[in-house]
């Protein structure tokens, strides 16, 4: 059986080839689409024409996009994903630097974000049309409709400003002790958790009554077993499917919604290194960003189709 | 009379001292604290031969140092030179370098540094053509740099100045590094302590710092620094509602660029204030001298010249302005009335006569604008509505800033007029105007080549004011620029320390905890 996910495992990660190749070439293409020029940018806005032309070709940005592209792709091969323009980094030195800072928030937005939605779910499954039922969909509603830029401005007025009890903006890094980071990581992780606590509510309310529809509850009931029990023990295991695939696509969408709340916190992080890196056009930096990120990607996916195999066995088996 | 009224204005210089040092004064200047300073986004480089950035200058001209800086009224002052004598033909300029200046890593400067410096500007600053007209460098003696050019060039020691790739000495050794991949070691009074790219900035006192004795105190970027500050944090917080968060919550002692609807919020804290340094730049509608139909037409430059209306543009953008028809700001000598008359006309009328005169036929104008600066894009909007009623067949072309700054500097993207803000060239004078000159891409016009060949050529300095004011006179009446007003910048701080004075680039030496 365990040969059986490792092969799968495997597969799934030589099918992730084509799918990064994919991605670092639109990646590469919609960059270069965009209007602006990194070199203008480094020259700085005081810079002749002749100024610009000269670190274009020190760049190699003078080159046509074809040979630029099969020059990246080269690189990629040989496990080089290239220097930043503007950070004169290596884009892996740039993401290792930030990238424990995006994990840290999208660790404990999505522990903010698990219990709540599916606890705030499955009660609204119980409780159907009562007032409680009501009262949690709508504020699944408002969470999911809410611009999160807007909703982290106030949190910061509220929560910084007026009440003094959470920093404004910063990031503590774990070596500097548990309670700070996670001072500074809570007001960021519980706004970007906001609107994923509303979407898994209501993936986990409608799992929850679908499942609470099925003869084996209603024989549960019959039996006499406690309704709670009945939730916990029978119901509760069946709903996780659809639930885990939701708290995939959550894992992702926290990842791409740190683009947002780390430039309003000013958490040095992944999201706001790649929204420098598009606004001053640093090619090698986005290209090389997206592809890890990418990357990232896949492999959550890939741990979401293990998880799976532990909560279903028709998945093992199958 | 005469010494009547100059002793009159010394009385008040020293009562205003007195009166700055008692606000000062109340607490006693001591080493020590820690500052931090939240920018609108992190410091790219600390190469000061390659950097323009504010955000970058600010953190580098504590770092570094150049033979002469710019002193607090924006002229030329001497810095690591003691000295500079200049030939009566303006090709010869000798240094006298200051004996005893240290780099961070303890080196004594010496002209070998100073030599070397100036070769790898040369080779990597982006404003390297200022060097162009180098004949020679030369060291009679360890502390005497002597550079020759081929043409005169009255105006070189303000070139020198600019705080914009800056002419900062390094140490000889790191003459061969890269541009903007420098190891920033200079002569300044603070070094690095940690930098972490796109984070954060840590400058540290420079306990080795040789100050400018002969100096009576600080001025501008130069004159006797005296470094109380333990260190100075530049953090970057892009938003400017949470920098506001920041001051407001202690997170942050000093903030850039607050908009000036969210400076409303800092009322009523009297532990806080609000510094506006005016001016800081110049809003002003540029014209593409080589697109059709502006280029072509200049009825129909000066016909939208005339629609200008600074009231309501700065209005509409919440932004803290002041009226000034000048291409210079008013403290600088080469300031003058000479584009009055073309000065915020706002006048649909007079601007349709001009395009009944220069035969407009509903040719496509292109304004380009950006989203990132509130003030470039509703003064655009706000153009655009007033071309609409004068009847011109306008299209607002709304990009990012990087996409705007790149088809300004290198006159893409099809644009026929756009907007900036002027900040340095209005600053520092004509020499330093050149650069933004270009922007109308017409750097080549006659007008623009003979003048500054005559205005480097010439040592009177009213004659150079002349010929300033002719080139200024041109860009304005031919409608290649359009003044719209002078902006501030503002900024915020707690009560914590003392000594912050406004400048156009914020520094942090003879300021101290309270």
């Amino acid at each position: 059986m365990k040969l059986r996910v490792l092969r799968r495992l495997v597969l799934r990660l030589g099918q992730a080839v084509p799918i990064l190749l994919v991605v670092a070439v639109v990646t590469f293409f919609l960059m270069h689409l965009l209007p602006g020029d990194p070199a203008a940018i480094i020259a700085g806005p005081e810079a002749g024409a002749e100024a610009i032309e000269k670190i274009r070709h020190q760049l190699g940005l003078d080159r046509s996009l074809p040979e630029q592209l099969a020059l990246w792709l080269f690189h990629l091969a040989q496990g080089d994903f290239g220097r930043s323009i503007v950070l004169n980094q290596s884009v892996l030195e740039a993401l290792s630097e930030r990238l424990p800072v995006t994990v840290s928030l999208t660790v404990v937005s999505f522990a903010i974000t698990i219990p709540l939605g599916i606890v705030a779910g499955v009660l609204a499954a119980r409780f159907r049309n009562t007032w409680l039922d009501s009262a949690v969909m709508f504020l699944a509603l408002v969470g999911v409709s809410i611009p999160g830029f807007w909703v982290a401005i106030l949190s910061v007025i509220l929560f910084s400003v007026t009440l003094g009890w959470l920093p404004a903006s910063g990031y503590a890094p774990l070596a500097d002790g548990v309670r700070p980071w996670l001072l500074s990581l809570l007001q960021p992780a519980a706004m970007l958790a906001l609107f994923q606590i509303g979407f898994l509510a209501r993936m986990a309310r409608s799992a929850t009554l679908d499942v609470l529809d099925q003869d084996y509850i209603r024989t549960a009931r019959a039996k006499g077993v406690s309704e709670w029990r009945t939730i916990a023990k029978h119901a509760f295991r069946n709903t996780l499917i659809p639930v885990v695939t939701a708290t995939g696509i959550i894992l992702s969408l926290l990842m791409g919604g740190s683009v947002v709340i780390e430039q309003v916190f000013a958490l040095p992080g992944v999201g706001r290194l790649i929204v420098q890196a598009i606004l001053t056009r640093d090619y090698p930096l986005v290209q090389g960003t997206l592809l890890v990120l990418a990357f990232m990607f896949v492999g959550i996916n890939l741990l979401v189709d293990v998880i799976y195999t532990w909560v279903d066995p028709r998945v093992r088996y199958g | 009379m005469a010494e009547q009224g100059q002793t009159t204005l010394l009385l008040g210089a020293a009562t205003l001292a007195a009166m700055l040092l008692a606000g000062d004064g109340a607490v006693a200047q001591k080493r020590g604290g820690s500052l931090v300073y939240a920018n609108v986004s992190a410091v790219g480089t600390l190469d000061p031969q390659a950097a323009a950035a504010v955000v970058d200058l600010e953190a580098i001209h504590h770092i570094f140092e150049g033979l002469v800086e710019m002193g607090e009224d924006y002229g030329a002052k001497p810095m690591l030179a003691s000295k500079v004598d200049i030939s009566p033909d303006g090709r010869v300029f000798t240094f006298t370098l200051r004996k005893g200046v240290k780099f961070h890593n303890g080196k004594e400067m010496t002209v070998a540094d100073v030599i070397a410096s100036f070769e790898r500007y040369k080779k990597v600053s982006p404003n390297a053509p200022a060097l162009a007209d180098v004949a020679a460098m030369e060291a009679p003696d360890p502390h005497t740099f002597v550079i020759k050019l081929n043409k005169p060039n009255s105006l070189f020691v303000e070139v020198m100045k600019t705080p914009t790739y800056s002419f900062a000495i390094i140490p000889a050794e790191l003459k061969d590094q890269p541009g903007r991949e420098l190891e920033p070691v200079g002569t300044g009074p603070f070094q690095v302590q940690e930098w972490r790219k796109d984070s954060h900035l840590i400058l540290k006192r420079f306990d080795g710092y040789v100050a400018d004795e002969t100096a009576k105190g600080a001025d501008g970027y130069a004159g006797k620094k005296t470094v109380y500050l333990d260190t100075i944090r530049y953090n970057s917080v892009p938003e400017a509602n949470t920098r506001l968060a920041a001051l407001q919550t202690g997170g942050a002692d000093f903030i850039a660029t607050i908009p000036g609807d969210l400076a409303k919020r800092l009322q009523g804290r009297s532990d806080i204030k609000v510094m506006s340094v005016i001016p800081f730049c110049q809003a002003t509608f540029i014209t593409h001298a080589k697109n059709p139909p502006m280029s072509t037409n200049r009825s129909l430059r000066q016909a939208i010249a005339t629609l200008v209306d600074a009231d309501e543009m700065m209005t509409a953008a919440g932004q803290v302005w002041e009226r000034n028809p000048s291409l210079m700001f008013k403290p600088s000598y080469y300031f003058s009335e000479i584009g009055a008359s073309w000065y915020d006309r706002h006048s649909v009328d007079k601007a349709k006569a001009l395009l009944k005169q220069g035969g407009y036929a509903g040719e496509k104008v292109v304004l380009e604008t950006n989203a990132n600066y509130a003030y470039m894009r509703d003064s655009s909007q706000v153009l655009v509505e007033q071309m609409k009623a004068a009847g011109i067949n306008i299209e607002l072309k709304m990009v990012d800033w990087t996409t705007n700054q790149a088809d300004l500097s290198k006159g893409t993207g099809g644009w026929n007029m756009t907007i900036t803000g002027l900040c340095s060239g209005p600053l520092l004078g004509p020499q330093q105007w050149r650069l933004s000159l270009a922007f109308a891409q017409n750097a080549d016009d006659p007008v623009v080549t003979e003048g500054y060949a005559k205005m480097f050529a010439t040592t009177d300095p009213a004659e150079r004011k002349k010929i300033w004011q002719g080139i200024e006179k041109y860009f304005i009446e031919e409608g290649y620029m359009m003044k719209v007003a002078d902006i501030a910048d503002l900024r915020g701080m707690n009560d914590k320390f003392v000594g912050i004075k406004p400048y156009y680039m914020q520094r942090f030496w003879d300021v101290w905890a309270k």
